[in-house]
């Protein structure tokens, strides 16, 4: 009797053991099943994606350039205000450029004009104003010529010997060496043997070089430079590398040299 | 101050740039070197009681093939060619390349430079000092910033000369 009891007793613990975990076991066979399913798969599809990758890296221009334009195209159209803005600062500069170069055209057009002109009034009315005409007053005025920097620099090793800055422009000595640097290899790249660099132009600010025996003078200008103010400011230059080839301690003497440029050029 | 040029010379890769980073704090980008085959750093040194601005000129290094303008080595106070310890082919025509830059630049003496000493053993750099075609005055590591001031100090002396 008591046997036949114990024995209920166990299958009933069965039956509630199978009732509780049925549920469970199943659950973890599906999730068993679609962990192998995925690992399966990831082995299949891993290279095909590599190289669907490959391909679209290799001719994402030929597959998307076409949208990307038009999605651009729509852009600039629905945002034209925040196009402007963005592109002011470039457009701006070009404009600059574009005025002053076109201004600096008209003032040496109005100067061989007037200088072709033989009428007495002409001449007369020169004669009065001075050197200068009408067209070279209105836009030294407006556009005046400013000389930014002036190096004095030993041809051969790019020694600066002496210097005058309106501003504060990077380190004198370092500047003079790269400049003297990129004088050579420009003469070399171009294979100019004998023939010297003399301007590098910037938008509204040019660098005249001027080639003496043992040194060379380099000078930056900005504004409008007209043929008046070149032939005057070449004429100074002359007569300031006469001055120090004649008497070479200048180059010795960084701080007389100053002095000497000063009043060559600045304030003459 | 006096001002003197002086080079650093010698073959891609043997650290000259790696040096000056050492010596000097500079104000232009490396990336001149490439472009215009030269950059010219600044720095002002105390040799025999005065102050000397040395204004040195890092030269591209070449595989022997590209130009470099012969204007960067003219009117140059003193040179250091500098050689790789770790590549050989750097210092077995040490003679050779010493009498070129001796040709382009006027000058008569050079201070000769090993540099990485950091990647060998004593015993190797011994090695290398019996198998390099000229006289080696100073070895170095910019890695390790060994014997860096020397060398310019050095330098900057032989400027002075």
């Amino acid at each position: 009797m008591k046997k036949a009891t114990a024995d209920n007793n166990k299958d009933r613990f069965e039956l509630l053991r199978q009732l509780l975990l049925e549920e469970d076991r199943a659950k973890f066979n599906l999730l068993s099943d679609e962990y192998l399913l995925q690992e399966k798969l990831s082995g299949r599809v891993s290279p095909l994606i590599d190289e669907k990758i490959a391909d679209l890296r290799g001719k994402f221009p030929e597959y998307f350039g076409e949208t990307i334009t038009e999605t651009i195209k729509v852009q600039i159209r629905d945002s034209q205000d925040e196009v402007v803005e963005a592109l002011y600062p470039i457009m701006g500069k070009l404009v600059k450029k574009a005025i002053v170069s076109e201004i600096t055209k008209l003032t040496e057009s109005v100067n061989k004009t007037v200088k072709e002109k033989f009428s007495l009034q002409e001449i007369f009315k020169r004669f009065i104003k001075g050197k200068k005409n009408d067209a070279d007053v209105v836009l030294q005025e407006v556009f005046e010529p400013i000389i930014e920097e002036v190096f004095i620099i030993e041809k051969e090793s790019g020694l600066l010997a002496g210097s005058y800055s309106r501003g504060n422009i990077a380190d004198k000595d370092m500047v003079s060496g790269m400049l003297t640097a990129i004088k050579s290899f420009a003469e070399d790249a171009f294979n100019k043997e004998g023939q010297d660099l003399e301007d590098i132009k910037f938008e509204t600010f040019q660098l005249s070089i001027q080639n003496f025996k043992s040194i060379y003078i380099a000078i930056a200008c900005s504004g409008v430079l007209n043929a008046t103010f070149k032939e005057e400011l070449l004429d100074k230059i002359n007569n300031l590398a006469e001055i120090i080839l004649r008497k070479r301690a200048y180059l010795s003497d960084e701080e007389k040299l100053n002095q000497l440029i000063e009043k060559e050029l600045i304030t003459e | 101050m006096i001002a003197k040029k002086v080079l650093l010379v010698g073959n891609f890769g043997v650290g000259k740039t790696s040096l000056i980073r050492r010596f000097v704090k500079n104000e232009f980008s490396e990336d001149y070197i490439s472009t215009i085959g030269v950059r010219v750093s600044k720095k002002i040194v105390e040799c025999n009681n005065q102050e000397v601005k040395l204004l040195i000129w890092d030269v591209a290094g070449t595989d022997g093939n590209e130009k470099i303008p012969k204007a960067y080595f003219l009117g140059a106070h003193a040179a250091m060619y500098v050689f790789d310890l770790s590549r050989e082919e750097t210092y077995l025509t040490l003679d050779e390349n010493l009498a070129m830059v001796k040709n382009l630049s006027g000058l008569q003496d050079f201070l000769v430079i090993g540099n990485k000493k950091d990647l060998l053993t004593d015993e190797e750099i011994e090695a290398v000092k019996t198998k390099a075609t000229a006289k080696i005055d100073l070895i170095t590591s910019a890695k390790e910033n060994a014997n860096v001031e020397e060398a310019f100090l050095e330098l900057t002396q032989q400027s002075l000369k």
